[in-house]
């Protein structure tokens, strides 16, 4: 998978060094922005209040 | 495809890339890879994501939620902080403006300085700001100006400003100070209970009856998830108003908090 995407960078390596590291980060990105604030909440790691075990009442 | 010009060369075809420096183009007569090893590869690259992702969750929930929540409260709490000191003398005392939160709690416990602001409700949104709420619901709080009744608060252990994550260090003795525009409310914390069922909604009835009082009086009740990193039960902390004293024009602390 990442070898297939290697291969169809365009550039030298370091070029493709340089792209696989912007899209790197633009995952983490993505993933801090959008994907773990959506996902955190469904967790049960992160629940403080005392509650009549309705989650509607947190 | 263009060619590789990576310095490393692949002696043997179905190297797995690691890292994504072999590939390239195969060399002449390298052996092609089966599908059955490509499949593998693919699951074998998934579940390497997929641990990287779970780490990152992990960075994101203790470390990046803090950086955001403590940014957003420090904020708020400048604000407010500034909206006292313009407001003329003579306004009404504390914030009929709730939304901006009503003051900040001191606990020395938890360290030297430690305040964190105090805002109204308890709903994810409102504490993930990195605030403690005070509760709307099941059992609406009573606000410590109130003549008798229990000042009851929630915030996070961990992430999102991780505000009562060393509540395990206040012990009984130990003051809560809560400060408004005009007053410091001193409590003195008399009973902390380690654990209990995070249904366990009576501990903050306006009398908690849990920590052993029966009578109505000025309590204020801290609330969290326990143990650490993990929402299995809950942490109290009660404590019942000592005194209050007026602040004063430069803001001196009591000196329970000095």
């Amino acid at each position: 998978m990442y070898g297939w995407i290697w291969r169809h960078l365009p550039g030298n390596a370091w070029m493709r060094a340089l792209i696989s590291l912007v899209m790197v980060l633009a995952v983490v990105y993505l993933l801090f922005q959008y994907v773990f604030p959506w996902a955190e909440p469904l967790l049960p790691f992160n629940d403080v209040t005392v509650d009549n075990g309705m989650a509607a009442v947190r | 495809m263009t060619t590789t010009t990576t310095g490393t060369t692949n002696p043997d075809g179905d190297g797995e890339g690691g890292g994504g420096g072999g590939g390239g183009s195969q060399p002449e007569g390298a052996r092609p890879r089966s599908t059955a090893a490509s499949v593998i590869s693919v699951i074998g690259e998934l579940l390497i994501t997929a641990g990287l992702v779970l780490a990152l969750f992990v960075v994101y929930s203790l470390w990046w939620t803090n950086v955001l929540a403590d940014r957003h409260e420090a904020k708020e709490s400048q604000q407010i902080r500034q909206q006292w000191d313009n407001q003329p003398p003579g306004t009404p005392a504390r914030g009929l403006d709730t939304a901006d939160g009503i003051g900040f709690l001191h606990v020395p416990a938890m360290g030297r300085n430690y305040e964190v602001l105090v805002k109204k409700g308890t709903s994810t949104k409102v504490l993930n700001e990195g605030v403690a709420g005070y509760y709307t619901k099941p059992t609406p709080s009573a606000m410590p100006w109130d003549t008798t009744g229990n000042f009851t608060l929630a915030a996070h252990r961990d992430g999102h400003g991780a505000k009562f994550h060393n509540i395990n260090k206040i012990h009984t003795g130990d003051p809560i100070v809560f400060e408004s525009k005009d007053t410091w409310y001193v409590y003195k914390v008399y009973k902390v209970l380690d654990q209990t069922s995070k249904y366990n909604v009576a501990v903050t009835d306006q009398v908690p009856k849990e920590s052993g009082r029966t009578k109505p009086g000025r309590y204020i009740t801290l609330t969290t998830c326990t143990p650490v990193y993990t929402s299995r039960y809950r942490y109290i902390v009660w404590g019942e108003l000592v005194r209050t004293q007026k602040v004063d024009a430069q803001r001196t602390p009591p000196p329970e908090l000095r």
